[in-house]
């Protein structure tokens, strides 16, 4: 029985103009979304390529009075992920590198810059269009699922035998799945031959992999919006009711709830933007090293007074002895006052902004598509997965260049006690190519699952709930 | 099975709407076999109610339907295993070819192993068109529609066949061909409950024909007795009494 509603349903489908369209766009689209931006990913990696080798050039020749000065600008570059073609997320919303220097990592520019307008409403990429575009058409397909055939009587003229209702729920399920799957499908696989042609690194590291997982995603969500559609049909006597319902859940899942609940989330946990942080961080900096001035200049003057002149200049006269050490313990207490102070207020912006960004994360749950969308995006590596890898290698590599580079410039700035204010500036030498590379850690498939607990769980309420309604609903549907 | 065992019985059936609505009144009827038995009424009556409930599409207020003895509340896919349904317009799938929804439904029916040629073959018995196998059903006429769905019925071979204003507007021809099949399958034994409004076609067919009236059998005659009264007088007599229910 279950077989030969199965066969029923792909042949109706089959049949009617919704499949041949439904192919149509996802033979066209698809490939044509990842031909485009695996256009697009190219030249933005030559882009990086190119950027990466001035700044590996520009640090070849560093010199240490450059650093001195501040006339070089150590970057480090963000690499264009690959299947960034699939799902752009914040690709071209981060930004394209970080600038490091001796008082922290201030961001570079980001891609979305040389964006129009209309991009900001959707990119087009295979996200867009499963987001989009099939769920849609998922849901158009169950649309009359149940009340399309109580409509035009073929309901009653099945369950007249000897036919139990969850074959019919399950098998008209696994018809519209195989229906909405194999166009689906085949569109990939095409897209992934263009993408060869196109010479994508579809082989390299786990990529393949990882488009499998995300179509498997793909076709899981597909087939929640095609029990969402037949929960719906199975709880309307009638298909323009039902369409009509289908209509204002996809407004809802797609377009409304995914924007209102960052919203939301910005409204019950604001925080503050990362300008102002960096401002606030600038202007305790300033504090901290005016003090330290200060307090330098006063020790200065105590230690040098009525010394003869030139003492200053002579390592072995017994002021400097007693002056040095102070010295470089009075900058070292400095450097760690300051580094704990702004590690505080990135840690209590960062404790801010995961509140706000967690809140919005659950709110958004609430659609399908949006949990769907963090999945994703994750397992391409642009979603919020990668841009806390990224914030975290800018963390960790300003770390190293402290330690290798910006340590041994030390710059002593003296505000003396009558007014008078003095600088010199030392540095050890350092060997540019031993200075560490700027690297971003790539999230494994398992990150991505582990951080998206709540997502994967939010897509597996949305098949079960719905099929549940569905069987429900259908169990007492009157079919007269 | 019992010979004597009615094919069809309704036991003091009964159906209250949700709204209130009684449309079916403690009804009482069997259909042995190798009998017709035709329900007249007018729209309403609780002629359609009564084949709802003997396919389960809706639950009895109070009361019983049995199909070859099998109560239809309590094990409602057994009972459906031995009635076939023909509505007044029959439900088909229009996109599908006649031989495809007769495949279709007759792996519903239970019969699985069909060759093309044993479709054709019932195609042929109702009179359908050759050329019409193999076409669409969404170009089909009416009549054409009600020839394939009678075909669905005896492909799944069941005893007792339940026929909702099967001839409602077929033409003449179509009525008659479509009568023509009934009188066969009756003489295979088969037990046939036809609702309908078309009196003289009752009267022509029905070995039995039971009057209902605001959900009740008002009266039931055998087709003896027919043959000294005026059925068409004593149905208009019915419909034109005083509401049942003041």
């Amino acid at each position: 029985m279950f077989k030969t509603i199965v066969r029923k349903e792909l042949l109706e489908n089959l049949f009617s103009y919704r499949f041949p369209l439904f192919a149509l766009i996802c033979v066209v689209l698809i490939p044509l979304s990842l031909f485009i931006n695996n256009a697009q990913y190219s030249k933005r990696l030559r882009d990086y390529s190119e950027q990466v080798r001035l700044s590996d050039e520009a640090s070849s020749g560093l010199k240490m009075q450059d650093v001195m000065s501040g006339r070089v600008a150590m970057k480090g570059f963000r690499p264009p992920a690959p299947l960034s073609i699939f799902a752009q997320g914040f690709e071209n919303a981060l930004p394209r590198y970080y600038q490091f220097s001796q008082d922290g990592a201030t961001t570079g520019e980001s891609s979305s810059g040389d964006e129009s307008l209309l991009s900001t409403q959707g990119k087009f990429d295979f996200i867009f269009l499963v987001q989009m575009v099939i769920s849609l058409i998922g849901l158009l397909f169950a649309s009359d699922a149940i009340s399309g055939e109580k409509e035009s009587g073929t309901l009653r003229a099945m369950l007249s035998n000897r036919l139990p209702r969850d074959s019919v729920l399950i098998g008209k399920l696994a018809g519209g799945a195989v229906s909405l799957w194999v166009p689906f499908l085949a569109a990939i696989v095409l897209g992934l031959l263009l993408l060869l042609v196109g010479s994508f690194p579809l082989f390299a590291g786990d990529n393949l992999g990882r488009i499998a997982v995300l179509t498997a995603f793909a076709g899981l969500f597909i087939l929640i919006y095609f029990v969402i559609g037949m929960a719906i049909s199975a709880s309307t006597a009638k298909t323009r009711v039902s369409l009509i319902s289908i209509l204002l859940v996809w407004t809802g899942f797609q377009l409304v709830i995914p924007k209102l609940s960052d919203m939301t989330a910005a409204l019950v946990h604001p925080i503050r933007t990362e300008t102002q942080v960096a401002l606030e961080k600038s202007l305790l900096a300033n504090t901290i090293d005016t003090e330290a001035a200060k307090e330098l200049g006063r020790q200065y003057d105590l230690i040098f007074a009525g010394a003869k002149p030139g003492t200053a200049d002579d390592a072995n006269s017994p002021e400097r002895k007693k002056w040095d050490p102070l010295r470089d313990e009075l900058q070292l207490q400095t450097r760690e006052k300051k580094a704990q102070q702004m590690a505080a207020i990135d840690e209590t912006y960062e404790q801010q902004r995961r509140r706000q960004h967690n809140l919005a994360v659950d709110l958004s749950l609430i659609s399908p598509s949006a949990a769907f969308g963090r999945v994703v995006a994750d397992v391409c590596g642009t979603g919020d997965l990668a841009r806390t890898k990224y914030r975290e290698a800018v963390r960790s590599h300003h770390k190293a260049l402290d330690n290798e580079l910006f340590s041994k410039v030390k710059r002593t700035i003296m505000m003396h006690p009558g007014g008078r204010t003095t600088m010199a500036i030392s540095a050890q030498p350092v060997d540019p190519k031993k200075l560490p590379k700027f690297s971003i850690a790539s999230a494994s498939l398992g990150e991505a699952f582990k951080t998206n607990i709540r997502s994967l769980a939010a897509l597996l309420f949305w098949l079960i709930v719905p099929f549940a309604a569905a069987y429900i609903r259908f169990r007492k549907y009157d079919v007269r | 099975m019992n010979l004597q065992t009615p094919l069809l019985k309704a036991d003091d059936l009964s159906k209250r709407y949700e709204d209130g609505v009684l449309a079916l009144d403690h009804l009482n009827l069997t259909v042995p076999a190798g009998e017709v038995y035709c329900l007249l009424g007018a729209n309403g009556a609780g002629k359609t109610t009564t084949i709802n409930l003997f396919l389960n599409f809706i639950p009895p207020t109070t009361g019983t339907c049995y199909i070859r003895g099998i109560d239809v509340t309590k094990d409602p896919l057994e009972a459906k295993k031995h009635v076939a349904f023909v509505s007044e317009n029959v439900m088909l799938y229009g996109n599908f070819t006649a031989r495809q929804n007769l495949e279709f439904f007759a792996k519903l029916g239970g019969k699985t192993a069909l060759t093309k040629e044993a479709c054709y073959q019932v195609m042929r018995r109702v009179s359908l068109q050759e050329k019409a196998f193999e076409q669409r059903v969404k170009t089909f006429s009416k009549g054409m529609r009600q020839k394939l769905g009678i075909s669905i019925a005896i492909i799944k071979d069941a005893p007792a066949i339940l026929l909702d204003e099967p001839t409602s507007g077929l033409d003449p021809k179509a009525a008659e061909e479509f009568l023509e099949i009934l009188h066969e399958l009756r003489g295979e034994g088969r037990a046939i409950l036809m609702s309908t409004h078309d009196i003289f076609r009752a009267k022509e067919i029905g070995d039995r024909v039971g009057i209902m009236k605001e959900g009740r059998l008002v009266l039931e005659r055998s087709r003896d007795e027919l043959r000294t009264e005026d059925l068409v007088k004593i149905y208009i007599d019915y419909m034109k009494s005083e509401p049942l229910i003041a």
